[in-house]
């Protein structure tokens, strides 16, 4: 229940200066007597709908910035190396790349378990905070889902590549052939994969423009060239508003959250079965699959909150994606933060105390072996440098978030690659240890991954509302709006007019 | 009935407490054919407007029951009866490891099910709508627009803008898109 007083707090609130993280409450203003709380806005600048749709549709609208073509031709560029290094991969064959005996699962595995995780925030912020009624994701959750089909779409590039003979990737769907027909192996966790991330990448597409199809109505009911019209209608299956279609709608995006939520668990956990099910002292553990679905919502918020600092400045979104949007992905970064450094302690416990000895070397060796370095950097940036963000100025400040959003990332592509590179390097025979290093070629096509990440981001960002308008609205005080409008007289439309 | 009307009566609200108070009396009214045009769902607008709750989920059910015994079926027809593999003596029908692909199978259909329907139903389930195309009315952008199509069996222009005025809605108008009155 709002009052008068939360009416003025919603119109005074101008920007994040205005804004202290906490709810405003009123001693005594309850309906009966007690404190009233009133949250603070979700939209400042005292914004009316009209103001929505132009401050976050305006983007699609205008020829691009400068600043916009000189960040795509940066993304482009990086594009290049990941099409002359797959090229080169294929031409020459997989001996240009650092994997050999023993180490046989490399840099393309260690990118493909990065970027799956990094979805997986997506997926998370639409569907797991929209069940559990978190309005702040009205802000994010756009980008956040766009952001997750783009690091899907970077994921799958590099098992098919690591196939060794990429063109026969058809091989992995099962389909009636003239091999036999010889299937694929059901009891397989790489099949399982298959089935996996393609739902994946499926559902979250689905989820993602079914959010979409109000906002590209919005776009085509401002759109003033007769194509561009009929380009968003037609996205947007002729979207009128209707409250019946309303009814159907929001029941389906009900039902698109409650799947998505057990099959964004369901897929890392079914990634980290490709190393659990093995044998392989340092991945044969239970601990896995909550283990990197901690990881993959952790390192996913990192990039969400990279993204998202870039948005807000370069794309002027500050009074949709505020600071307290940001504190509360800070928040979420610090725990799970957490739970990943509980994790990493955990293997060392269990290692010592389930007495066997090569899981014993294993850990003792990747924390002081060889690779320690990364170990270091590793436990560094994951479980101490969130640790920041128990002081309230931290999670409010731009610069101090962006910095350990990189670090997150930079530390979580370090834990996938102490994973697989310190289990695989020395294993049960010693004659058999070697060492791993990636070649110039494998750098070039991670480097590569995201130059089509930033690619396909900043495409999204031109062609589609990067913000969920419907949404925004949805959590915005209607009386702001209501205030603002034209007056009666004006109110009554000329042909053509909104 | 057609799903597009070119005549109706259009007003407009501003927020949308006026839009749910104006709806519970068009349910109230001897109007059928009507709608209400908002930027983004209302809570309580289903019971204002008398309508019930979305069928959806009797679809869901019947497509994740679909998806898990196509999952099922096939992985049963190739794992035991095509084409069984001896690995380690262990027995063919390993249930537990069909369970991944068979929970995918079922997410799949259940959810991209939901979401085609859904889009369909708006489409189907729904009285004679004004095309977004034809007839502007602000309702993706800042209006809580209602609408009453001249399809109705009760429809009197007349009548009817006199009727959506007493709602205390702004800017009511008569629309024709053939006559190029929108």
């Amino acid at each position: 229940m709002t009052t008068a007083r939360s009416e003025s707090l919603y119109a005074t609130v101008t920007g994040d200066a205005g804004l202290k993280g906490v709810p405003v409450i009123l001693p005594g203003a309850g309906p009966y007597g007690g404190d009233e709380e009133i949250p603070e806005p979700l939209v400042t600048g005292g914004k009316t709908y009209q103001d929505v749709d132009r401050d976050i549709c305006m983007h699609t609208e205008q020829f691009p910035t400068r600043r916009w073509w000189i960040a795509f031709g940066v993304a482009l560029f990086l594009l290049s190396f990941l099409v002359l290094g797959v090229a080169t991969l294929f031409y020459s064959g997989m001996g240009i790349l650092g994997i050999n005996h023993p180490v046989g699962w490399g840099s393309f595995i260690i990118n493909f378990v990065f970027w799956i995780g990094i979805g997986h925030a997506g997926t998370l912020i639409s569907a797991v905070l929209f069940l559990f009624g978190q309005k702040w994701r009205t802000g994010i959750n756009r980008s956040a889902e766009a952001m997750t089909l783009f690091a899907v779409a970077c994921a799958g590039i590099f098992p098919v590549i690591h196939l060794g003979r990429a063109w026969f990737a058809y091989w992995l769907v099962p389909y009636p052939n003239d091999r036999g027909p010889l299937w694929v192996n059901f009891n397989s966790a790489l099949s399982w994969d298959i089935f996996a991330i393609s739902t994946y990448a499926l559902v979250s597409l689905t989820f993602w423009y079914v959010g979409l199809l109000p906002d590209l109505a919005t776009v085509r009911d401002r759109a003033t060239h007769p194509w561009r019209k009929r380009f968003y209608n037609a996205l947007s299956f002729n979207w009128n508003g209707s409250h019946r279609a309303w009814r159907h709608y929001e029941s389906a995006y009900m039902i698109l959250a409650a799947f998505a939520t057990p099959l964004v668990f369901s897929v890392h956990t079914i990634v980290s079965f490709d190393f659990a099910t093995s044998i392989m002292p340092g991945w044969h553990a239970t601990i896995f699959p909550p283990y990197f679905v901690i990881g993959a919502i952790f390192s996913g918020f990192a990039m969400v909150i990279t993204l998202m600092t870039i948005m807000r400045n370069v794309f002027n979104l500050k009074n949709y994606i505020t600071l307290n949007h940001m504190e509360a992905m800070a928040k979420v970064i610090m725990l799970t933060g957490m739970l990943v450094g509980f994790a990493y302690t955990t293997e060392f416990f269990m290692a010592w105390y389930g007495g066997n000895e090569y899981e014993g070397f294993i850990f003792r060796n990747r924390a002081v072996g060889p690779y320690g370095w990364a170990y270091f950097i590793m436990f560094t940036c994951n479980a101490l440098v969130p640790q920041i963000f128990w002081f309230k100025s931290m999670r409010r400040n731009a610069v101090v978030l962006f910095t350990v959003s990189i670090l997150v990332n930079i530390g979580m592509w370090f834990e996938r690659y102490v994973i697989i590179v310190t289990s695989l390097h020395r294993d049960f025979l010693p004659s058999s240890w070697g060492m791993y290093a990636l070649t110039a070629w494998d750098w070039m096509i991670l480097i590569g991954s995201f130059g089509l990440f930033f690619t396909l981001f900043l495409l999204f960002v031109r062609i589609l509302p990067a913000v969920a308008i419907s949404e925004i609205k949805g959590v915005m005080d209607p009386r702001v709006s209501a205030t603002k409008r034209p007056t009666a007289t004006a109110a009554v439309h000329a042909p053509g007019e909104v | 009935m057609p799903r597009h009307s070119t005549k109706g009566v259009l007003g407009d609200f501003y927020t949308p407490d006026e839009a749910l108070a104006a709806a519970a009396r068009v349910r109230d009214s001897q109007y059928t054919h009507f709608d209400f045009l908002t930027p983004f769902p209302i809570h309580g607008m289903e019971e204002a407007m008398g309508q019930k709750r979305s069928w959806i989920p009797i679809v869901t059910g019947f497509l994740a029951f679909f998806g898990i015994t196509l999952a099922q079926t096939f992985i049963y027809y190739v794992m035991i009866g095509d084409w069984p593999m001896n690995f380690g003596g262990k027995p063919n029908f390993a249930w537990p490891s069909f369970i991944p692909v068979t929970f995918e199978s079922m997410v799949f259909y259940a959810a991209i099910g939901s979401a085609i329907v859904a889009i369909i139903a708006g489409k189907r389930d729904t009285i004679p709508q004004p095309h977004p195309m034809k007839i502007k009315t602000g309702a993706t952008i800042d209006r809580f627009v209602v609408w009453i199509s001249a399809t109705d069996p009760k429809f009197d222009a007349t009548e009817v803008q006199r009727f959506v005025t007493s709602l205390g809605a702004d800017g009511v108008r008569y629309v024709d898109a053939e006559a190029g009155n929108v």
